[in-house]
């Protein structure tokens, strides 16, 4: 009969370094979720839901400003979305396009330029220099588009 | 006198040992489970490979059954939740109650409570999730994430399961776990976890199917029990096991006591809130997805405690890495552990999630997780618990080398595969390319991933074959059996 030991410990007590390190990863944890309370969470991507058609129900502003945040488009067209660099403003949506490459796909689909930009994926706006634009198509449904367009054109 | 035994009349004999229905002899129902967890890791990674397979081959079919207008309907999306109930709860899970139906009387020093039980419970766990797994193919899987995708009843079934194996632990734990070895504490916490969430998950069914409930409430509730469950119960059996076996491999005391505890706790605070992170909703309070993305982050804290405990218990036996057994392989699975900690870490920031969420980043770290942290853990313990309760001495040979280097190449080369082809899907994404465009540029990725995970899947069959060897050529060795010598009450 084979008899063993039962698990021993060498030391009963916590190690200070151990209680130093979880303190200050706690602390630094703290620190990042005390300067990230306020926000917005994108909308729940369903499992096992596709793409909706487009145009169901109304687009909502609220759900496209959290979208428009989360997407990144302050990154490349400023905080307020007022434009800099080589990037053009977003707050002027209503007033036809915004910048040169996009006249042609404007007149075409006066109504939905602006999604089908942000869409990217779709034959209308192929051959289109996107000039360093995302496209979210992939990323987004048509229905997360829209309200994004909502926002933007309300601002 | 000597006596010539053809000779013996009836009541000479020495009375025939009598087998029951179900064994209640000590080990049995460990064996069982381990046994049944072989079983259902070969399954698990041959439809893994299927799924992965149908990332590079769109196929699907439906086929009517005849039956109330039900049809057999495969394709990706089912495909996956097979393939993560496969291995969450028939490899994993049957691993980990082998572990607790191992450990607790040897960590005690007492028989198993109930072991005829046990048995029961392995019954019912099993037969609920192959039922589980074949209605996936036919029944609508709804908002439903992997975990949750099965049926009320199956779920109901799974519960019942994890509620015996939970009362026998508890039964045979008794007032000793207050001052019981680590393991036992994480696996208790991990043990009432998965009773928990399984018992919600099939009361939520319930009150769908006869009460209704909106899609929302009812999806949100489905991805965090299957989060939770990910990192209460599995995790939980991992670092249970890993306590368990590394200073039994080494053959010295853990480093450090205070530490094993820091870590229990630390795990017993985070895991829970890092369930939080996946809530990703509009309707959700913003610094609620956000503390379960720090917590998320700070999961890495309890996984360096652990490692760094461990390395110390193993600390002047480091020639037991290099060869093939119980050591080398948790040595992986610390590792590993470090590795899906840090990745977990990394895709709970917003930005990442943005960039790689929905790819097969994702898939590619749950195959780190599930492959390399646990199913190495899972082997660690075959490696170790496998002779002890089958009584035969056996050594790694081809198999038990196989068994190591497949599943830790073919994992690590899945993951890396997985995850590069989901950097790569984000990044044309981010240009604009079309589906078509993005499926022909991670083809690629995905085909080595399939390679990868057609490893894992042969290693599988090593650990059955291994264990079939052990049993039927392995030498008889005599290993203490808790509860039945004095000298045993010591563990083992």
């Amino acid at each position: 009969m084979t008899v063993h030991t039962p698990i021993e410990t060498r030391s009963g007590g916590i190690p200070r370094w151990a209680l130093a390190l979880t303190a200050f990863v706690f602390l630094v944890g703290g620190v990042y979720l005390a300067s990230n309370l306020t926000g917005e969470n994108p909308p729940f991507a369903m499992p096992g839901v596709t793409d909706a058609a487009p145009g169901n129900g109304d687009p909502d502003p609220a759900v496209g400003e959290a979208l428009v945040a989360q997407a990144g488009c302050a990154a490349c067209h400023g905080a307020d979305l007022g434009g800099q660099a080589a990037f053009p403003t977003l707050l002027e949506l209503e007033e036809g396009p915004i910048s040169e490459n996009l006249e042609g796909l404007a007149e075409e689909h006066p109504d939905e330029w602006v999604a089908l930009w942000i869409d990217g994926t779709t034959p209308e706006t192929e051959g289109i220099d996107r000039g360093g634009m995302p496209a979210f198509g992939n990323q987004y449904t048509r229905d997360q588009i829209d309200a994004m367009v909502a926002y933007l054109r309300g601002l | 006198m000597t006596v010539n035994p053809k000779k013996l009349r009836p009541y000479d004999e020495p009375p025939k040992r009598r087998r029951t229905l179900i064994p209640d002899a000590p080990d049995t129902a460990a064996i069982g489970f381990l046994v049944a967890a072989a079983l259902w890791f070969v399954v698990a990674t041959g439809i893994g490979a299927i799924a992965i397979g149908l990332r590079l081959v769109q196929f699907e079919l439906s086929y009517p059954l005849g039956i109330f207008g039900l049809s057999f309907e495969l394709d990706q999306r089912r495909v996956d939740a097979a393939f993560v109930n496969a291995s969450v709860f028939g490899w994993l899970s049957n691993a980990g109650f082998a572990a607790v139906a191992f450990m607790t009387p040897r960590l005690l020093g007492r028989r198993t409570v109930g072991e005829k039980l046990l048995n029961v419970g392995l019954a019912i766990w099993n037969l609920s999730l192959a039922g589980g797994i074949a209605a996936l193919y036919v029944f609508d899987l709804g908002v439903n994430a992997a975990l949750t995708a099965m049926p009320w009843f199956v779920d109901g079934g799974l519960a019942t399961g994890a509620l015996v194996v939970t009362g026998v632990f508890l039964a045979t734990a008794g007032a000793a776990v207050r001052g019981a070895y680590i393991s036992v504490w994480f696996a208790g916490v991990a043990l009432l976890a998965l009773l928990g969430l399984t018992s919600l998950s099939a009361g939520l069914g319930l009150f769908e199917t006869f009460f209704g409930l909106d899609e929302l409430p009812s999806a949100l509730a489905s991805v965090f029990i299957e989060r939770a469950i990910i990192v209460l119960w599995l995790l939980g059996m991992a670092y249970a096991t890993l306590h368990y076996v590394v200073p039994r491999a080494a053959g010295q005391p853990l480093a450090s006591g205070g530490l094993g505890l820091l870590t229990w706790l630390t795990w017993l605070v985070l895991g829970p809130a890092s369930a939080l992170v996946v809530l990703m909703d509009a309707s959700v309070p913003f610094f609620v997805t956000t503390a379960g993305a720090v917590a998320t982050m700070l999961l890495l804290l309890p996984a360096s405690l652990a490692v760094a405990n461990l390395a110390i218990t193993m600390s002047g036996r480091w020639s037991l890495l290099f060869r093939t057994g119980t050591a080398a392989f948790a040595a992986i699975a610390l590792a590993f552990l470090l590795a899906h900690s840090l990745l977990d870490a990394i895709a709970a920031l917003r930005s990442v999630h943005t960039g790689v969420g929905g790819t097969d980043w994702e898939l590619g770290a749950l195959v780190w997780a599930l492959y390399g942290t646990f199913t190495m853990t899972a082997l660690a313990l075959a490696d170790h618990a496998a002779p002890r309760m089958l009584r035969r001495a056996t050594g790694a040979g081809t198999l038990g080398n196989a068994q190591l280097w497949l599943a830790f190449g073919g994992a690590t080369f899945a993951g890396l595969a997985l995850m590069a082809g989901g950097m790569a899907e984000g990044a044309l994404r981010a240009q604009g390319v079309a589906p078509d465009g993005i499926r022909d540029g991670v083809m690629a990725y995905r085909a080595a991933a399939l390679a990868g995970f057609g490893l894992v899947a042969l290693a599988a069959l090593a650990l059955l074959g291994h264990l079939f060897v052990t049993y039927t050529s392995g030498e008889p060795a005599d290993y203490a059996v808790p509860g039945q010598t004095s000298a045993a009450a010591a563990g083992h």
